[in-house]
This record gives C-alpha cells, sequence and structure tokens, in this order.
C-alpha cells in the first residue's frame, strides 16, 4: 500500500473527493463510477456516473446514509463480465458484501476497481431525507453503532482505500493505493502527483485501531444485551393451553419478535447477500388451499396471518447468516421496524463461529456450503 | 392426546434412497420391532434436505426430525452428506442461539445394510422424544 493524500482544498474534503472521482472519469482511467449523489434536499441515489461534471456537482461520496447497498448495485451491473472498467465507491459492509456475491458468483471481479472508504457511520435514510440532510439531533443506525469494520480490509479487494478516521472534517484525505490495483488506474492516480500520506496514514491507522477496540466493547455489549432479551421474553398470549407446554420457551419468545412482519420480503430485497432469482418464498411452494390452512388453525387454535414469515426468516438465516456482513439494511427497508439487525446479529455470530468464517474478508476462503472437510463437526 | 394417554412423539424421517431409506426397508422386510412414531419421506440425497423442510416441519409441530444419509465416503453423490452435516450444523447452531430446540433435530448415518441401526435409532429417538416432551410449537399460533 502506498499512502497519498487528497487535498482538501477551500470547499472541503467532499467536493475534493468528488474531484478525484471525476478525474478517474474524465481521463478515461474507468468508463463507468458507481457513486452516492444527492438527487433534492437530503435525498442519496446512487448512480452509475459516465459524465464527471455531474460527479462534481451531485456526487456525495461521504453522504451519511445508504440508500441501499452499493455491493447490489454493482452486481447488477457487472453479474456478467463487463466490457469497460467500472469503478464503485464503497464502504466496508458495501465491500464485504461484494466479495461474498463475487464468490457466490453473482458478480465479476475483473474490471471492478473498488474504491473503499472510511465509514463513520450512516442514518436512517427517511429521518435524513426528513431533515433535509441536516444530521443534528439523528443517531446513528444500530448496525453502525456496533460495527467492527469501519474501515475497509485492504486486500479483499485491490483497489483504493480512502482513509477518514483520526483525520478531522476539514483534512485531507489519504488514498491508500493497493499494489494490485489496475495498472492504467494507478497510473492516473500517478500523475496526479498528489503528496505523500504517509504521516497522516499512521495516524489513521493508530485511530482506526482504537476506534476498532471501542466498537468491540459496544458489539460486547449489544450482543449480551440481545441475548439477555430472547431469553427473558416473557409469557404472551396463548389462544391455547396444552397441559405440561410451558409458554416460556424460546420459540414463542423469537416468533413474538416477528409478529408484526407483513411477509413483504423487503428485507430480503435489501439484503446484499441474499441472491436468488426466485425465492423459494416467492413461488407457490407455500400457497395452500383453505382446507390446510383451517386444519393449522384448528391445530393451534388460530394461525397468524401472513402465515409461514416465521419459517421465512429462520430459512434466510440458515440460508444468507454465513455471509451476512452486518449492513443492517434488512432493518433498515422493514416497514414494520422488526429488530432483524439484532437477530441476525445473533445468529450469524453462532454461525460464521462453526466454520470460523469471516464473510467479505478474502476471495479466496471458500464459502463454508461449497466446501467440506471429511472429519469435522462431531459428534453431530 | 386425550389426558391419560401416553404422549406418542411424531417424527419426520427424511431418509436418503440410498442409503438409510434401504436401511429402514431391511429393517421392514427382516421385521424388526421399532415404534411406529416415524413418519419417513424419501428423498435422493440427505445433501438435499433445505433446512427449511426441517424447520417447517418442527413449525408445523413435529415432536422431531430425522435426517438419515450415508456415511462418510458412500455418498452416491460423493459429497452430499458431508454438505448435510454443514448445514445441519448452522440449523442447529440457529436453533440454539434462539433456544428453539436442536435437541429435536437428529442427524445419522446409517447405511442400506444396517437395519438394526435405523430401528435403534427410531427407538432411541422416540424415548428421547418423550423425556422431552410435546413440541410446544404444535400449539402456537404465532409461528
Amino acid at each position: 500500500m502506498k499512502d497519498l493524500l487528497i487535498a482538501s482544498g477551500q470547499d472541503g474534503r467532499e467536493k475534493a473527493l468528488s474531484r478525484f472521482l471525476a478525474k478517474l472519469l474524465e481521463v478515461g482511467a474507468v468508463d463507468g463510477l458507481v457513486v452516492p449523489v444527492e438527487a433534492a434536499a437530503g435525498v442519496i441515489t446512487h448512480v452509475l456516473a459516465k459524465d464527471p461534471r455531474l460527479v462534481e456537482r451531485a456526487g456525495r461520496p461521504l453522504a451519511p446514509v445508504m440508500p441501499s447497498s452499493a455491493a447490489t448495485v454493482v452486481s447488477e451491473i457487472v453479474r456478467k463480465r463487463p466490457s469497460g472498467r467500472v469503478a464503485a465507491l464503497l464502504r466496508p459492509c458495501e465491500a464485504r458484501a461484494l466479495v461474498e456475491l463475487i464468490k457466490l458468483k453473482q458478480a465479476t471481479p475483473e474490471n471492478v476497481v473498488a474504491i473503499s472508504m472510511d465509514c463513520a457511520g450512516t442514518y436512517d435514510p427517511v429521518l435524513y431525507r426528513e431533515a433535509g440532510g441536516n444530521v443534528d439531533g439523528l443517531e446513528a443506525r444500530e448496525a453502525c453503532r456496533v460495527c467492527l469494520n469501519p474501515a475497509p480490509l485492504e486486500d479483499a479487494l485491490p483497489g483504493m482505500v480512502l482513509g477518514l478516521i483520526g483525520l478531522d472534517d476539514c483534512e485531507d484525505v489519504v488514498v491508500s493505493v493497493h499494489e494490485r490495483l489496475d495498472p492504467a488506474v494507478a497510473a492516473v492516480v500517478e500523475e496526479l502527483g498528489l503528496a505523500s500520506g504517509e504521516d497522516a496514514g499512521r495516524r489513521r491507522k493508530a485511530s482506526v485501531q482504537a476506534l476498532v477496540q471501542e466498537r468491540q466493547r459496544a458489539y460486547d455489549r449489544f450482543i449480551e444485551d440481545a441475548r439477555r432479551k430472547a431469553v427473558s421474553a416473557g409469557s404472551g398470549p396463548t389462544v391455547r393451553d396444552v397441559s405440561g407446554v410451558s409458554d416460556r420457551f424460546g420459540l414463542e419468545a423469537f416468533a413474538r419478535e416477528l409478529a408484526a412482519c407483513t411477509g413483504c420480503h423487503n428485507c430480503r430485497v435489501a439484503c446484499p447477500v441474499c441472491y436468488c432469482k426466485e425465492c423459494v418464498f416467492d413461488t407457490d411452494t407455500f400457497e395452500y388451499e383453505a382446507g390446510q390452512f383451517l386444519r393449522k388453525a384448528g391445530r393451534k387454535g388460530a394461525l397468524k396471518m401472513p402465515s409461514e414469515t416465521v419459517l421465512y426468516h429462520l430459512t434466510r438465516m440458515n440460508h444468507m447468516s454465513l455471509s451476512c456482513v452486518g449492513c443492517g439494511q434488512c432493518e433498515q427497508a422493514c416497514p414494520a421496524h422488526l429488530p432483524l439487525f439484532r437477530l441476525f446479529a445473533m445468529a450469524s455470530r453462532r454461525t460464521q463461529e462453526v466454520f470460523g468464517y469471516v464473510p467479505g474478508m478474502s476471495l479466496d476462503d471458500k464459502l463454508p456450503f461449497s466446501t467440506f472437510r471429511e472429519q469435522e463437526l462431531e459428534p453431530r | 392426546m386425550g389426558s391419560g394417554e401416553e404422549f406418542e412423539p411424531r417424527i419426520v424421517a427424511f431418509l436418503c434412497n440410498w442409503c438409510t431409506y434401504t436401511g429402514a426397508d431391511l429393517a421392514g422386510v427382516s421385521r424388526m420391532q421399532y415404534p411406529p412414531n416415524v413418519r419417513p419421506i424419501r428423498v435422493m440425497c440427505s445433501g438435499s434436505v433445505d433446512p427449511m423442510y426441517i424447520l417447517k416441519a418442527l413449525l408445523d409441530g413435529a415432536d422431531g426430525v430425522l435426517v438419515g444419509g450415508c456415511h462418510p465416503g458412500d455418498c452416491h453423490y460423493v459429497s452430499g452428506n458431508y454438505k448435510a452435516r454443514r448445514r445441519l450444523a448452522v440449523l442447529g447452531a440457529i436453533l440454539d442461539e434462539f433456544g428453539i430446540g436442536r435437541d429435536r433435530v437428529w442427524f445419522r448415518f446409517i447405511s442400506a445394510s444396517e437395519g438394526a441401526l435405523f430401528a435403534n435409532t427410531v427407538r432411541d429417538m422416540t424415548a428421547a422424544l418423550k423425556a422431552l416432551g410435546p413440541n410446544p410449537a404444535r400449539a402456537l399460533w404465532l409461528a
């Protein structure tokens, strides 16, 4: 890695960054750029930019919201190998999700220039919009407050890292250029004649370390709290009392957490790693006949409708928790404000532990479900 | 289940066509006695058992789910049983985390020649589930 400095200049570091990104387009180092822009006050969306002037004018590389995961956006563009080079500005969780999507064969790494950046956390996009882009009084999303990866993993997607942590708002931005960055892009960066950022790079590294430690403590408290909530959930209304069946048990508490689910599947759509072209929950598999519904309702005394919502969430945990990067997009997308981030964080912590798998860490680590060992996981 | 009657657990069993299902068949043709609590579903491979099927059975009130596959190295499709072992480990971790009852899900390697092992497994599982009691999900309208 080679550390350089983007001078923040008079109009601030975000403008300076936008100009830097626009330059990559302008000189043809990349053919397209995925970057957030501001469409109206407080309204942020990703675009695939071709025109450098648009990036300079409306680019919001530091917008503190994640309307959707850039990993989803990039995957949509480069599902098949693109003919040109596409650069993408990625938050750490977006970069990690993209690594998972590449491993799941939902994106091609060739011709993608990853520009990962430090992330100070994001706000709920709706609240941010309602506040007209003014973040005073807004609280960062829970997923961001306990995020263990505020800085990108440098080797996961070799490209550039934009360092911000530990450098105050009006300061310059450190650009760390990876040895394996596409030579054409590296040449352009070289030509910009940026000053050395070694000193600022060192300061940033120390701040990142301190921040990660602080986050680790926040995360540990969060998990402890989440598990306490899960086990201490008290008894609720059970329609039918079966003798010998305690009304205090795990499934009931779990189901009550999800009881407000409307079955809209927004969490799945927003999830950057949930990738099936057609989800089994969108097929007619669960379209029962009236008699089947009635029999099941008869057995249980009543049936929560829409039905199979608990099955849906548990299935998604089984299918996707190994690749869960903890971005919290599921919860952000939920109209019922279910605590999906908390539940998925609990599940993925456990399942990733089984294989010592860290999603997004490396393109070389095999997905746990795609491989196996002769001897493992015994006794079953 | 009326009062006074002994609780008879219902076990849904996903059995691999090449090994465990044939093993269960052998138990039958050999006239081995084992509890009638098991409802077998023949699948082509234990690796084809999506955790969703197991969860569906559990949430609908099955007291236990048995997945039977070939012994390591014997899978008709080379590695389906190893993949199943990984999926089941993930399912178990999730059920454990939320206290939903990992102990109701058994995964066993039973070959086509092990009719007695199949019969014993069903016997053991039935006894274990009787000790565990009925699956509370059966009467839970929330799930």
